[in-house]
């Protein structure tokens, strides 16, 4: 029965490939998580115990939660140009937004130092016509963290929208329009909703891939801007320590499932028009 | 550590006055270890040797590798990054794919099981300066932290001990400092008055207490890159840098020096992971890459001072004053206590991440 199912062939690479690539590392590390250095719970009492790395999963929720909203604020605007300009302007915008990614993280990184430093260009600009007479510190802290994440990855937030976008039938919005909704009312009762399976797909892969960062946050952030995958980077590569390294990345890993599965139950509530 | 210190100062002396009447002893030394590959036929056999990329690599091939691979027909195979996880794994699971590798003395001491014992019968480390041999693993490069400033900013009044970095009043502006609890403890306790022989074992809570001083004051670093970048920049007048990042910024014209008062110098070693497939051949690579003409090829071009004295002749004078392991800036400083660290790096880091957050 099974064989013959031609679903089951198409989906059979897949799932090879996912099974030896992803679940048996994740249950490797899931294994030496709790049976080391002896049998239990003790990697995860360390993580749920200690203040560092409850610190440390809260900075890193909160960094990308702040980026994802961040993405979607300025994503939007630049997916809907894109989808109503003519097709030179969007060929031009869409080659706009992919260049961030031709370009290694870290020079990116360290690019945005060399703009954002106190004699930077954007300080001196702005001492330079009488705006501010001490340079503002905009990088060494969150804020440089932020505006290097987002810039990072602002893409994966547009092109869901885009698609999503592209697709939806300029109609319905002038039908609000002719039915008497103003043009804000119309946009938040019609357009969103419709943008909403794109805007979710994008804060999904942009809060998902911002858990894992950390060359960003260790060289435009502060003192405090430590993130959970720098601090597993460390268990492994300075200590070996495998066991408590598990731990820390089986606790991201649920904590990203659940709201994956979150997302999507609220998603099927509102299908079902609750 | 302190004996560390002095003993082989002892023994440099004497071998550099010995060296002063025949450098011409130094080419004897070369072609006795040449003689040495002779003994053993290596020719067409291989090795891989794998170090941190970059310009370091690279000045590895020059200096380590190729001389080794025309004396001994050994073909050696360049792999990396060094990665301490990677490392583990390969070792853990018996099938290393590494003979010889670049570790710092952190990892070595942390982890000696991990490697192969040196046959000294093979390797002739006599003429090193003992405090960098190791039974695992021989020093290949001895660099140090400094005290670094910019002449730009800092002007003519350059700081001359750590308590000066973290003296806020004098040098007003952000300093750049190492985000790490190594060596960021013994500077702490330096700033706070101890003496460099008193330092170990470190009081960490005076090392903390010390740092929350000037916790608002410092621009922290976890790249070498970012911090020359600092300096060039004039982002911060005065700090903590490596002394061959100093050396390489300096010598592109930067207003950017270094005092070699307090310095704290610290290893890289090469070693030989347990079960390494060449590892015979890894043992006379070991032999080869500390002899003097290599290790003077690598401080010419990197700045990366010798562990074996008799390289001294041999190098730039240019590039000498900015060494670690000249007798004068030995007598300037203290060689970092690996063994300290590596009884204590996991807790103090877990401390230094908790205090960050805070």
């Amino acid at each position: 029965m099974l064989l013959r199912n031609r679903a089951f062939w198409l989906v059979l690479p897949a799932v090879l490939l996912i099974g030896i690539c992803f679940l048996y590392p994740v249950t490797w590390l899931l294994q030496r998580s709790v049976s080391e250095p002896v049998w239990g719970f003790q990697n995860y009492q360390t993580i749920f115990g200690r203040s560092i790395y409850l610190g440390v999963l809260w900075n890193t929720i909160s960094i990308a939660g702040t980026t994802t909203t961040l993405c979607a604020l300025f994503g939007f605007p630049v997916a809907y140009s894109m989808v109503h300009s003519k097709p030179l302007l969007r060929r031009v915008l869409i080659f706009v937004v992919l260049i961030p990614f031709w370009t290694s993280i870290l020079v990116r990184s360290f690019a945005w130092l060399v703009i954002l430093q106190g004699g930077g260009i954007i300080n001196d600009l702005l001492i330079g016509i009488g705006l501010i007479v001490e340079p503002l510190e905009l990088v060494y802290n969150r804020f440089g963290v932020l505006l290097g994440m987002v810039q990072v990855l602002l893409p994966f937030m547009i092109f869901p929208l885009y698609s999503v976008m592209a697709r939806i039938d300029e109609s319905y919005f002038k039908a609000a329009m002719n039915l008497g909704a103003n043009p804000i009312r119309a946009f938040l009762r019609v357009y969103l909703p419709l943008c909403l399976p794109g805007l979710l797909t994008g804060a999904m892969l942009v809060f998902i891939i911002s858990l894992g960062y950390f060359i960003t946050p260790a060289l435009l952030g502060g003192r405090g801007d430590i993130m959970i995958a720098q601090l597993i980077f460390d268990r492994i590569d300075e200590f070996g320590d495998w066991p408590l390294a598990s731990a820390l990345a089986i606790v991201l890993l649920v904590g990203t499932g659940l709201l994956f599965v979150t997302v999507n139950v609220l998603l099927k509530l509102r299908g079902r028009g609750v | 550590m302190t004996n560390n210190t002095k003993t082989p100062d002892l023994s440099r002396r004497t071998f550099m006055t010995t060296s002063l009447y025949a450098t011409a002893s130094v080419v004897a030394l070369g072609s006795g270890t040449r003689q040495a590959f002779a003994a053993t036929d290596l020719s067409g056999r291989q090795m891989v040797f794998a170090s941190w990329g970059g310009s370091y690599q690279a000045a590895q091939e020059a200096a380590y590798c190729n001389p080794f691979m025309q004396s001994s027909g050994v073909s050696v195979i360049q792999d990396g990054p060094m990665n301490g996880s990677k490392l583990r794994t390969m070792v853990e699971a018996g099938e290393p794919i590494w003979d010889v590798v670049d570790v710092t003395d952190t990892f070595l001491f942390a982890n000696e099981e991990l490697f192969e014992d040196l046959d000294f019968d093979v390797v002739d480390a006599s003429a090193l300066d003992q405090s960098y041999v190791h039974a695992k693993g021989i020093g290949c490069i001895v660099w140090s932290y400094n005290i670094a400033f910019n002449t730009d900013i800092v002007g003519e009044n350059t700081p001359q001990s750590w308590a000066d970095v973290f003296d806020v009043e004098k040098f007003p502006g952000k300093r750049a400092l190492r985000d790490r609890a190594y060596p960021m403890m013994e500077i702490a306790l330096m700033a706070d008055g101890v003496a460099m022989e008193d330092l170990y074992p470190l009081d960490i809570d005076r090392a903390f207490k010390k740092l929350d001083t000037i916790k608002d004051h410092v621009i922290w670093y976890t790249s070498n890159s970012a911090c020359q970048q600092l300096f060039v920049d004039g982002e911060v007048g005065v700090g903590v840098m490596l002394n061959g990042r100093t050396f390489d910024v300096n010598n592109k014209g930067a207003p950017v020096s270094l005092s070699w008062n307090q310095n704290i110098r610290s290893v890289d070693y090469l070693v030989i992971p347990k079960g390494a497939p060449n590892a015979e051949v890894a043992q006379h690579f070991m032999n080869s890459a500390a002899n003097a003409e290599n290790q003077a090829l690598m401080a010419n071009t990197l700045a990366f001072a010798p562990v074996n004295p008799a390289a001294f002749p041999l190098i730039e004078g240019a590039v000498l004053p900015w060494l670690a392991t000249t007798q004068e800036n030995v007598d300037r400083g203290f060689l970092i206590d690996a063994g300290f660290w590596r009884d204590n790096l996991d807790a103090v880091t877990e401390r230094w991440t908790e205090w960050k957050l805070s």
